[in-house]
């Protein structure tokens, strides 16, 4: 069944009751406008990922001389290329890639890393370069420019309890959800709500009048992202982890057309300094099962084609594995894209280099900010220029 | 009495129950002389149990991961006690609140208990002294040399972190200074070093002697003749006036009054405590446009509720715990420049958080919360649901004592709401209790406590 025909054969279709009242009647009708564009999917993995077991240069003996235990053989790895092998967790990526729904950005860092989770975070949360620093996320400018007059607070999504960097804006923000009842929950407080409906109307102050709208607009969208979320019920065999969950939750409200373009997910447990090889390759595997089930998702209710998923993570590790048979924290790292339209598919550009390294770690070739400047240009059509506050030539790979 | 509660919200946590009453007789300049002279006379900061392994060079790796965890440990129990400290109105609200400030402008994250206490208590001796002082000892501070990669500050291969936050966000702020202003403060605090134990170190074979040239003059200088030169320019006062203006009066900037400020300030040689006191003794501070127009910052609006009910938490992960939900976790701000206030602690979630959060004291309803996890961690903490607190709700009964029930309303809101609620009494009839006086108080103390003007002081 299409998309549109079971939205319209749905009894729950008429989930367009709940649209908060301060959405534009235009929305409010039906489905059709609601999201209005295509979606960008942001997966974060959290604690610096691996990226050369991840992506595996097997037939490189530098490789091999400084991971003497923790190389992955050419025996264990997924082979894609002549030189490039996945990492074994990865098999169902590989059935993806495999399919050209997948792009391989190498290398992608910034000038001057910092080799401090937060502090590198924060630099890819931001944009900012890493002499400076900057209290809005470069998804929450996004926010503030695209949204200029939009009504709807939830346009970007972030599946947690709380509010990520990335989705702050100076004066819009992403929308914090970790379950759907459990949003719903915190906003059923009674009082509150006639405290919204008393003060409807009434001029404050601004900074509490702020407090007020805020509260009004979580308030009306608890209760849509609620009905929403039961407009369509996946079945698709997502891994049953929390990261799986949001995936199918992020696949369930995309179906249904929830006015949100910007889906943010994470998947911690990537700060591998002991033991890696096992713990890397199961957090792999869940990541990986968790995109072949949203990819099926996607393409059965003809999504696949709108869908965009970007992964990333802090930083990559040092080219020398640790006394511990683990790895510490480095610079440059692969980044991934994922989605039905891929003008590119496979490796944008070559495996790193491990001959010519900065002090042990590798150097950068792609600069993260123009991949933002490329999804923000031509994936979310928005001024790329004033969101990143600064020029960076869009990448070919859209 | 409003004036008097004002001061208090902004100067320190509010007024506990108790203290508004013995305020009740007070004129405001007893008050103000009350509060300088309590933070005169601090409490030394307790220590956390000191970590059984001291560190060396020929440590195992066990040892390290044992000491480790043990700093990670004490500086949990100093995030907790510093919380406790500002609720409790036995210490000075004043020497708390201005070494709050003092710790988000010379923001700095540590993993390690031993070196925040002592930055803390480094920014304590100095919190209303001159402020070169204070400069002096954060640039010798281990906790931010470490922060800053001073450590690194080689004349070989100078490091220009420490240098270049110097001048961006501690002294004089950007437009103010060029590239080689930075490159050749650097220079002069190159060997500004600290030991294994954290302490701090002058590494006279890492130290550049030779001559620099900063902000138009040439000598020899080290780090404090740097710091000396900054603040000979009066764009150093201003900038520490306009953020502290920021801070304790309004976030949109009087500039006529932060001038007039700014050079009162230079010319006492940068004297914190007159400067405060210019502030808190001014008429324009205690004017309506300024009074309920700041959101608390999570730390405060906590230690407000905790003074307010006089709330002891029984498990103590709860402190942390709000602090990581509320998105200001002490000893651990964002980055360099430190919390960024005002509006950017709004989001839907922190906001339904803080409306919600005496109702989840007072268990009225269930929560499920689960903070970002750590970088570091293996796997997903779990979410809290509950937060285990005793109450006692006598003191602020108290002040309802003479006061008719029709009257209840008045008085609570006067004394919880810093921003005049819109709401008629009315309004809340269904939501308070009905019954005994008590229950009613009770409730209304609640609904109050929930409304968006609590988040205000």
């Amino acid at each position: 069944m299409k998309r549109r025909d079971f939205l319209k054969n749905s009894a729950l279709a008429t989930t367009s009751l709940f649209l908060p009242s301060f959405l534009p009647a235009s929305l409010g009708g039906q489905f059709g406008g609601s999201r209005n564009g295509r979606i960008l999917i942001v997966i974060q993995l959290s604690g610096g990922n691996d990226g050369l077991n991840t992506i595996v240069p097997f037939r490189n003996d530098i490789y091999y001389q400084n991971r003497p235990r923790l190389g992955l053989k050419p025996s264990e790895v997924l082979p894609v290329s002549d030189e490039l092998g996945f990492n074994p967790g990865l098999q169902a990526l590989r059935e993806l890639y495999d399919e050209g729904l997948v792009c391989i950005l190498n290398s992608v860092g910034y000038p001057n890393p910092d080799r401090s989770h937060f502090r590198s975070m924060d630099i890819w949360h931001t944009g900012s370069g890493s002499e400076a620093y900057w209290s809005t996320g470069w998804l929450g400018r996004y926010l503030d420019s695209d949204c200029e007059g939009c009504a709807s607070p939830y346009h970007a999504l972030e599946l947690d309890d709380s509010l990520s960097l990335a989705l702050k804006g100076a004066g819009r923000s992403g929308f914090a959800m970790g379950k759907p009842e459990q949003l719903r929950r915190t906003t059923e407080n009674r009082f509150l709500k006639a405290l919204s409906e008393a003060s409807r109307g009434h001029q404050h102050e601004e900074e509490v009048g702020y407090l007020y709208k805020v509260m009004a607009d979580t308030q009306s969208s608890a209760d849509y992202l609620y009905a929403q979320s039961k407009v369509y019920l996946s079945k698709a065999n997502y891994p049953p982890t929390a990261f799986g969950q949001d995936l199918k939750q992020t696949a369930e409200l995309i179906t249904a057309d929830t006015a949100s373009r910007v889906y943010y997910l994470s998947l911690g447990g990537f700060d591998t300094h002991v033991n890696q090889k096992g713990r890397q390759e199961r957090l792999l595997k869940e990541y990986a099962d968790g995109l072949k089930a949203l990819v099926a998702d996607l393409r059965q209710n003809g999504l696949l084609n709108e869908t965009l998923i970007l992964t990333f993570s802090e930083f990559g590790r040092r080219v020398k594995q640790n006394a511990s048979n683990g790895t510490d924290h480095g610079t440059a790292n692969n980044v991934f894209l994922l989605g039905g339209g891929l003008p590119r598919p496979g490796f944008f550009n070559e495996a790193p280099s491990l001959l010519n390294l900065d002090e042990g770690d590798l150097r950068y070739e792609l600069d993260f900010r123009n991949i933002y400047a490329t999804l923000l240009d031509k994936w979310l059509e928005a001024d790329a220029g004033s969101i990143m506050q600064g020029r960076y030539q869009p990448l070919p790979f859209l | 009495m409003e004036k008097i509660q004002h001061l208090y919200w902004r100067a320190g946590f509010g007024l506990s129950p108790r203290e508004w009453k013995e305020k009740q007789g007070l004129s405001l300049q007893q008050a103000i002389d009350g509060l300088f002279r309590e933070a005169g006379a601090d409490e030394p900061v307790e220590a956390p149990p000191p970590p059984s392994e001291t560190p060396s060079r020929n440590m195992s790796e066990e040892q390290k991961k044992k000491l480790q965890e043990q700093e990670r440990e004490s500086l949990s129990q100093l995030r907790r006690d510093w919380m406790k400290r500002m609720a409790s109105p036995r210490y000075s609200p004043l020497m708390e609140r201005m070494s709050l400030f003092w710790h988000g402008h010379f923001a700095c994250q540590t993993f390690s208990g031993t070196l925040a206490l002592q930055q803390l208590r480094t920014i304590r001796r100095h919190a209303f002294g001159k402020f070169g002082g204070l400069l002096l000892a954060i640039a010798r501070d281990p906790a931010m040399i470490r922060y800053l990669n001073n450590q690194q500050n080689h004349k070989d291969k100078p490091n220009e972190n420490f240098a270049r936050e110097l001048m961006e966000l501690f002294t004089i702020g950007r437009g103010h200074y060029s590239e080689q202003d930075v490159k050749e403060a650097a220079r002069a605090f190159t060997g500004w070093s600290s030991n294994l134990q954290g302490i701090y170190t002058f590494r006279a074979q890492a130290h550049d002697y030779g001559s620099k040239t900063f902000f138009g003059r040439t000598g020899p200088f080290d780090g404090s003749d740097i710091i000396d030169i900054i603040l000979e320019k009066r764009e150093t006062a201003r900038f520490i006036t306009r953020k502290i203006y920021r801070y304790f009066v309004n976030e949109q900037v009087d500039e006529t009054l932060v001038d007039e400020l700014s050079r009162r300030f230079y010319d006492s040689g940068y004297d914190i405590g007159s400067l405060m006191r210019a502030i808190f003794e001014s008429d324009w501070f205690y004017e309506p446009r300024n009074i309920g127009v700041r959101i608390k910052s999570p730390v405060e609006l906590v230690a407000g509720i905790m003074r307010t009910l006089d709330v002891r938490f029984i498990d103590d992960k709860a402190l942390v715990f709000l602090q990581r939900a509320l998105g200001q976790v002490l000893y651990n701000p964002p980055n360099v420049a430190g919390w960024p206030g005002g509006k950017s602690w709004i989001d839907n979630a922190s906001l339904m958080m803080r409306l919600n959060l005496v109702g989840y004291l007072f268990q009225l309803s269930e929560f499920s919360f689960r903070v970002k996890d750590e970088p570091e961690a293996a796997q997903r903490e779990n979410a809290m649901r509950r937060l285990d607190a005793t109450m006692d709700m006598e003191p602020l009964m108290q002040l309802l004592k003479g006061v008719p029930r029709e009257g209840y309303f008045e008085r609570f809101a006067g004394y919880l709401l810093q921003a005049r609620p819109r709401i008629s009494s009315g309004m809340l009839k269904p939501f308070t209790a009905q019954g005994s006086d008590w229950d009613y108080a009770r409730t209304l103390a609640i609904r109050l406590m929930s409304m968006p003007e609590y988040q205000m002081c």
